[in-house]
């Protein structure tokens, strides 16, 4: 009855430029109609597995292939890309590359442009496929209009055409705010349950895929399947954090409250377990945890502040009437969907643009004095991507530039560099050439060429964007240490909420320009108002409370102290 | 901030906005040759007008429009001016005679056949900017890939042309990213503050990073084409080119009639040419 789509037989694959196996031995059936996610932290060859399934290997990406691969009865070493493009329609990760026409009528016709379908048909059928993925009344939209989240939707709609079978997305949440992910697993599940195709999902994201039922989740790990199993037995086991991936909050805090899962406990999907199996567990574990409600204003210097500051691009009003200040050692997450101003404040804090009322102080002198120069000096800014900031080709030459272009002193240069060095962990490498560095390892320099200049305060945009567990992990207890012991202050901008509630004591949230909260990580993240308006997502954690009879702010208050005193234990 | 080309993206509401790519296409290059093709003013007068009255039926911007035209005008007088310095009796080897109307030296001298030249030549490429304006302004990227498909340009080349369009306002944000943060990091680009050298140098640091990230995104775009099947068969359709409308079919016989003319020129021009290339009215 359950007919195969997908059959690995003992499949190796090794990239041409390569000397070591990234698959090595893979062993997997998928069967038609199943809702599969591929989990695995980067690096592991899940993306590997995702091309030789739509073909990208070996038609793009030569190497040697072993053992056999079949993908709806075609053995793709003897098959061509574009035979399979007929049977699995692929979502790429970046929705922006992949937006090949210059409106959402033109791109979701691509491929049937290529079959050369004739104009008249195409309009049907281009009109049904907006309509499947809610893009409708958008053909005429071109794509530096449309956020990432409905980019995502045309370049799902476009790949709809000629019944493929499996619809294969690759890490589809990696560009999302945190409620276009959740939009994007609904139409996923929706388009899964409407025309009964077969579903691979590859994410490293588990809690944000679970939000909709998945039948199976394969594991892989260094190039082997670690692990295929249905959800509740997943995270039942304890093999996510030796992975590297992160566990859903909800079940991290009930692992703490000390909750053993029996075989009867259905894990996956929170809107359905019965709490009552370890409610008492939770309430019990949380009156000995119950923080005291902290109120206290954090002590420290003031170094920043923004008095009813408003600034417009021509017509478009970015940020209307922002007030906030910045002591010395905050730590402080600036969120909010894309477009809602946190971009433009940080422009605004580095002076490359100026507000046009209002005043931003820094230790009591007005910014507009400095120059956009002289302010590198007191707040660096650290940008998302670290390609678009690396410019030599050593690591020294990259840290030294900052502090050449502003003329300091050769000694003072030679001494900087060398502390920045130790102080980021790079000083082991100090003569490599930059080529050769991990993109987290990349991250790194960036932040040490900005510290060179020995800001006060740094700005990191999306420190963990496009990065697993592990590595985000890696960044931001490498940031943490930089603000523990050398007291530097950091804002970081992010539509993580995992970030904000593990690495950040406050935050600042955005909205369409406006300041919507400015408190506690755990208040505002329990405050719904707030979640719903900033377009971010409520965290499992509220549910969890909810259900449990437990206030929520409390709750999340006492989970991030314990969390925190694990980390630091262990 | 900045995400509009000089370019449209979306088609207007006007007779030539709503014609498709294909005779868009081919009525402006049919034009442009026969221009090449031709310094007969009995010619290029109507040709002149014609692109100043396609051009203004557009409606265009009058903005957007100014800067460059007033350029072009001027380049062409100072272009004018330089050949009447280095030879004034140019005239003389274009018409066959030299009629002085005032000397004001042995050398430079002021001949009817020279102005007329220069009247004829001005015109010329005035009338080539109007149409070529037309033309841009009438078009847009996804037209223009159709529309040179339909002469027979293979289709990979023509994609080119659109692709090109669609990332280049992508890669200005991106250049714009790097050159922000390079600023903060202390680059000064004030050109009150910094020598050009310095600035031309700083710039070309800007670059690195701008091709590394552009050739991410180069490996993206590929990607995704060819899972979309492009290059599958061996020719294409266009979701943008529409059905041929009335406008087309009132279009089609027009510049067949040119495509005429312009062969007919071209056989007389090799087979029959005349003594002088450049029609005078007083000399015939």
């Amino acid at each position: 009855m359950a007919a195969p789509v997908i059959e690995f037989q003992d499949f190796s694959f090794r990239y041409k430029s390569q000397n070591e196996d990234t698959l090595k031995h893979i062993n997997l059936v998928i069967n038609k109609g199943e809702k599969v996610l591929i989990l695995g932290p980067s690096g592991s060859g899940k993306s590997t597995l995702a091309n030789c399934i739509n073909g990208l290997i070996p038609f793009s990406y030569p190497g040697e292939i072993t053992g056999s691969c079949k993908v709806a009865g075609i053995e793709t070493q003897e098959a061509n890309l574009f035979t399979l493009s007929n049977h699995v329609g692929t979502v790429q990760q970046d929705s922006d590359a992949q937006f090949i026409g210059l409106s959402v009528g033109e791109d979701i016709a691509f491929s049937l442009e290529n079959d050369c379908v004739p104009r008249s048909e195409m309009l049907g059928k281009v009109e049904e496929a907006a309509h499947t993925v809610d893009m409708d009344g958008f053909l005429e939209e071109l794509p530096y209009d449309l956020s990432g989240g409905q980019k995502q939707k045309v370049a799902l709609g476009g790949v709809l055409h000629n019944d493929v079978e499996i619809l294969l997305f690759d890490e589809p949440l990696a560009a999302l705010d945190p409620a276009m992910g959740m939009t994007a697993v609904d139409l996923i599940d929706r388009i899964y349950r409407e025309k009964n195709k077969t579903v691979l999902i590859i994410e490293h994201r588990l809690e944000d895929v679970l939000y909709r039922h998945v039948d199976r989740i394969i594991l892989i790990n260094d190039g082997q399947i670690a692990l295929d199993t249905n959800p509740d037995d997943l995270l039942r086991s304890n093999v996510l954090k030796d992975m590297g991936i992160r566990e859903p909050l909800y079940i991290s805090a009930l692992k703490n409250a000390g909750c053993v899962f029996g075989p009867e406990y259905r894990l996956a999907d929170l809107d359905e377990p019965d709490i009552s199996l370890y409610r008492e567990n939770l309430v019990r574990h949380f009156e000995e945890q119950k923080p005291s409600l902290k109120n206290e204003v954090p002590s420290g210097e003031e170094l920043l502040n923004v008095d009813h500051v408003t600034f417009s691009y021509g017509d478009f009003t970015a940020l209307k009437n922002i007030s906030f200040r910045v002591k010395k050692g905050e730590r402080i997450s600036v969120i909010g969907k894309n477009g809602a101003g946190k971009s433009t404040m940080a422009k605004l804090l580095c002076g490359i643009i100026r507000p046009d009322e209002g005043t931003v102080t820094f230790r009591g002198v007005n910014c507009v004095q400095y120059s956009i120069r002289e302010l590198g000096q007191k707040i660096g800014y650290v940008m998302q991507n670290p390609n678009q900031m690396l410019v030599k080709d050593m690591i020294r030459d990259e840290i030294q530039l900052a502090m050449k272009l502003n003329k300091f002193p050769e000694e003072t240069i030679e001494k900087n560099a060398e502390e920045v060095l130790k102080m980021t962990d790079l000083y082991p490498m100090r003569n490599w050439p930059i080529s050769v560095l991990s993109y987290g390892q990349r991250k790194r320099v960036t932040i040490a060429s900005i510290l060179s200049l020995r800001p006060e305060i740094v700005i990191v945009d999306e420190p963990t964007a496009g990065q697993d567990y592990k590595h985000y992990t890696e960044i931001m207890n490498f940031l943490e240490k930089l603000n523990r012991e050398y007291g530097i202050t950091i804002l970081f901008i992010t539509h993580d909420m995992h970030l904000a509630i593990e690495y950040t004591d406050r935050s600042i949230v955005f909205s369409d320009g406006e300041l919507l909260a400015d408190d506690y990580v755990f208040r505002v993240l329990s405050d719904k108002k707030v979640i719903e308006k900033a377009n971010l997502k409520n965290t499992s954690l509220v549910l969890l409370a909810e259900k449990a009879g437990i206030d929520p702010e409390l709750f999340i208050h006492a989970f991030i102290d314990e969390e925190r005193r694990n980390r630091a234990h262990g | 901030m900045d995400k509009r080309l000089f370019i449209n993206t979306k088609p207007g509401n006007t007779f030539l906005d709503k014609l498709t790519g294909k005779t868009k296409v081919r009525t402006f290059l049919i034009l442009i040759f026969l221009l090449i093709a031709t310094w007969d003013f009995r010619l290029i007068l109507p040709l002149f007008f014609l692109g100043l009255f396609a051009l203004l039926s557009l409606h265009p911007d009058p903005k957007k429009m100014w800067g460059v035209t007033i350029f072009i005008i001027l380049m062409n007088l100072f272009n004018l001016l330089l050949l009447w310095l280095v030879s004034p009796d140019y005239g003389r080897n274009l018409c066959g005679e030299s009629t002085v109307l005032f000397r004001l030296s042995e050398f430079y001298i002021v001949t009817a056949e020279t102005l007329w030249y220069f009247l004829v030549r001005f015109t010329k490429f005035v009338a080539t900017f109007l149409i070529s304006m037309t033309f841009i302004q009438s078009i847009t990227p996804s037209e223009m890939s159709a529309g040179l498909h339909s002469i027979k340009i293979p289709y990979k080349i023509c994609t080119i042309v659109s692709i090109a369009f669609r990332y280049i306002p992508d890669i200005t944000r991106d250049f714009n990213n790097i050159k922000i943060s390079m600023q903060a990091r202390g680059m000064e680009l004030d050109p009150k503050k910094t020598k050009l050298g310095e600035r031309l140098k700083q710039n070309v640091l800007i670059l690195a990073p701008l091709v590394i990230t552009s050739f991410d995104r180069v490996g993206n775009i590929s990607n995704a084409m060819d899972l979309r099947g492009f290059g599958k068969k061996k020719d294409r359709t266009y979701y943008s080119e529409h059905e041929d409308t009335k406008g087309d079919k009132i279009m089609l016989p027009v510049y067949l009639a040119f495509l005429a003319l312009f062969l007919v020129i071209v056989f007389m021009n090799i087979f029959h040419p005349s003594a002088y290339e450049v029609w005078c009215p007083w000399i015939g």
